[in-house]
């Protein structure tokens, strides 16, 4: 027990620290970036004073954003207090997903920069079945999400098809069946099925409300059951990872190809099926975020769930449970963000500049070791640099 | 790519918005003028761009905003305004409509407004019935810009145009219809064939679209082709990505442009010396319009329609390009202009 807990403080430490050091830049940023405390600029003290009053606000602001609200909670019921966390948990829930098929690709040896396409084709299949169909409430959210499942499995498995039988590399791949997946929703968007009656312009139907997931804190909060979907992903694939046959292939093709071919593993097969379940993964996310939250398709359904995944998944340094995490972070900085542009006038994309740097240094430990003093990190590094090799 | 451009986008206007969103004054009288944007931006040199600086001149209100980064900021957005005790919410964009609809009901003591869409609420079937606390704002932005098609074909010395849009928008769609009768109407008067090419009125499947609002090489490649097959005025609808091309232009001396939305000549970094007007869509006015009548506590829900008549809607002056412009064809222009206010002229019949 022991030994785990200082095993998860090793692989907590340099994201822990990367998230400290982001923090403090971004401060800087935002103090630097207010007129009203340059204006200080020639009395240090004044200057300190505004700047650190500044900061503290626009971080007020952001937990007041994303966690708990109290002027919120004043009014007619304290419940609503916790809208933030609401809209933390509904912006988390489809990155959790895309981000498990980003971290489950690395676990393998691949780099899945495809989960933008898969979780376009999983929102456009569970769209379809969802506005299409009526079915009694519970089958009709399976047969939805099932849906887009397959179709985002498909489509992730021919990269891995692709990759197995030619060797063609899985980053180059799946980049460009991201750009074939977004002119493909732009397309069919147009097409007659896909059309909202009345509309022109490139929107679905919404999807019936038998298709719906159900809201867990009534009408008023978006929090839907999606959450609990995202967070049974996250524990089976920390079981196909650590419990089964075919996660311990994906594993020692992940740690050495070479070696794992020697020992009789099927590498084409292993990097297939990894595919396909990434792609059913980020597909999932696509079809939680439509049945959860959007509930009608548009050109940019996507948004950028796909792309930040791969970010959620080097914070979460590919473990399930860190990806949960990182992905929680990655909700609340957008929701926060919002009411720290709205309360204090930061600008929101100052949350992706916070985001971008957690990052960098996650990419850069020995940076962090570094500015830190540490001697050694225990880290996974290596499992970014493994892609153009694998 | 896109992320690292946001990234410097987001350093560069750290200074300048934090300073422009904490200016305003407290004075008690003004009300509180919440805008809910669409995507691309608040410096989209576009639709965002212009409602954010009409709301902050309105002299009644206290302006805010707030960005989408995709269409699942909506809602969540417009709950942040509501929350925060907003008098008049506008979404910008008719993508936003139906989450203003849906917050609109929820509270009916809150005004709302919504450029370019009626702002009606619409079930499944497309039984559409009006808000008694929605404005629309739209613009009847065609006949702006079937001056601008007359103008360009009255320019045009290879007797070829063209347009193209950022997406098929109706939006989008309804500036290339105008520019097009415009190009009929040359024709129609001066017994002449000056051809459109990327929009045909009577086959609008065939139009030539980017494809989003964000490629600008492609709008790029798409201005290259139409110089190439011989247009010399080009009319890109398209937000900000025409601002490649003119660039390009201006160096190549290939072809004037026609810029929309806000008068090109101000807003283009380069390429302004070629912009030979701008079809103007204020919605910068028809913010500040609805802002006066919550403050005056008028508010309707009878729709704000741009025309040439109240100048929602105009075209901009010529600039560099005035001398270049043959006096007569300036003041057919504006007979047109005159024609269309008092009636005379219908641009539906012009095909």
């Amino acid at each position: 027990m022991k030994n785990l807990v200082s095993k998860f403080g090793q692989t907590a430490k340099l994201p822990a620290l990367s998230f400290a050091l982001a923090f403090s830049i971004t401060g800087l940023l935002i103090a630097f970036s207010d007129s009203k405390v340059l204006a200080k600029i020639g009395s240090p003290i004044e200057f300190i004073k505004s700047g650190l009053a500044t900061i503290g606000n626009a971080y007020l602001a952001l937990f007041q954003g994303s966690i708990f609200d109290i002027n919120l909670a004043r009014g007619n019921s304290f419940f609503q207090g916790f809208y933030p966390l609401s809209e933390t948990i509904v912006t988390a829930t489809p990155l959790i997903l895309t981000g498990l098929s980003v971290a489950l690709a690395f676990r393998s040896g691949l780099f899945n920069i495809g989960a933008q396409g898969q979780f376009i084709f999983g929102a456009i299949g569970a769209s379809y079945v969802g506005f299409h169909f009526n079915l009694p409430t519970v089958i009709h959210i399976l047969f939805a999400a099932l849906a887009g499942i397959v179709l985002a499995a498909i489509w992730g498995g021919i990269v891995g098809i692709l990759k197995a039988k030619t060797g063609a590399h899985e980053v180059i791949l799946t980049i460009m069946m991201n750009y074939i997946a977004g002119y493909f929703i732009l397309w069919i968007l147009k097409t007659k099925p896909f059309l909202r009656p009345g509309r022109i312009d490139p929107i679905a139907p919404e999807v019936g409300l038998s298709a719906r997931l159900p809201l867990l804190a009534g009408e008023n909060l978006r929090i839907h059951a999606g959450i609990f979907i995202a967070l049974a992903s996250a524990l089976f694939v920390w079981w196909l990872l650590a419990k089964t046959t075919i996660g311990f292939k994906f594993r020692a093709v992940g740690a050495n190809s070479q070696a794992a071919r020697t020992a009789g593993i099927s590498v084409p097969f292993v990097v297939t099926s990894t595919m396909a379940i990434c792609g059913g993964l980020a597909g999932l996310g696509g079809a939680v975020h439509v049945m959860g939250s959007a509930h009608a398709l548009n050109t940019d359904v996507a948004g950028s769930f796909g792309f930040d995944a791969i970010t959620v998944a080097l914070l979460g340094r590919a473990q399930p449970l860190g990806t949960v995490f990182a992905a929680l972070l990655f909700g609340a900085l957008r929701a926060g963000g919002r009411t720290m542009q709205s309360n204090t006038g930061t600008p929101l994309d100052i949350v992706l500049v916070t985001q971008a740097l957690i990052v960098l240094f996650i990419a850069a430990p020995t940076f962090v070791r570094f500015i830190f003093r540490l001697k050694k990190l225990s880290s996974s590094a290596s499992l970014t640099s493994k892609g153009w090799n694998g | 790519m896109k992320k690292s451009l946001k990234l410097i986008a987001a350093a560069a206007s750290l200074t300048l918005i934090t300073g422009v969103a904490v200016a305003p004054s407290a004075q008690a009288a003004k009300i509180k003028l919440c805008l809910a944007l669409d995507t691309g931006g608040v410096d989209d040199h576009s639709f965002n761009q212009g409602a954010w600086t009409g709301a902050q001149e309105s002299r009644v209100s206290n302006a805010e905003y707030l960005p989408a980064s995709s269409s699942a900021d909506f809602a969540p957005n417009i709950k942040t305004f509501v929350d925060k005790g907003c008098q008049l919410i506008v979404g910008v964009g008719f993508a936003i409509s139906a989450e203003i609809v849906k917050s609109a009901k929820a509270n009916p003591k809150i005004s709302y407004a919504v450029v370019d869409d009626a702002g009606l609420d619409c079930d499944a079937n497309w039984n559409c019935s009006p808000v008694s606390n929605v404005k629309g704002l739209t613009f009847k932005t065609d006949d702006a810009a079937f001056q601008a098609g007359y103008l360009a074909a009255g320019m045009s010395k290879t007797k070829k145009v063209a347009t193209y849009g950022g997406m098929a928008f109706p939006t989008v769609t309804i500036f290339m219809d105008g520019f097009a009768r415009g190009v009929a109407y040359w024709n129609q008067n001066k017994k002449k064939q000056v051809e459109v090419l990327g929009w045909d009125i009577s086959n609008p499947d065939a139009g030539t679209f980017v494809g989003n609002f964000s490629d600008q090489n492609k709008a790029l490649t798409i201005s290259k082709g139409f110089e190439q097959q011989g247009a010399d005025i080009i009319m890109p609808v398209a937000g900000n990505l025409g601002s490649a091309y003119a660039a390009a232009s201006e160096k190549s001396k290939k072809s004037l442009t026609i810029w929309v939305d806000s008068d090109g000549f101000y807003n283009l970094t380069a390429g302004k010396d070629i912009v030979l007007t701008t079809v103007v869509k204020e919605i910068g006015a028809s913010i500040k319009s609805v802002a006066a009548d919550v403050a005056a506590k008028k508010f309707t829900n009878d729709s704000y329609v741009g025309t040439l008549k109240n100048k929602g809607v105009s075209i901009a002056p010529y600039h560099k390009l005035a001398s270049k412009v043959r006096g007569k064809l300036k003041s057919e222009v504006l007979r047109i202009k005159n024609d269309i206010i008092k009636g005379n002229l219908d641009i539906s019949t012009i095909k």
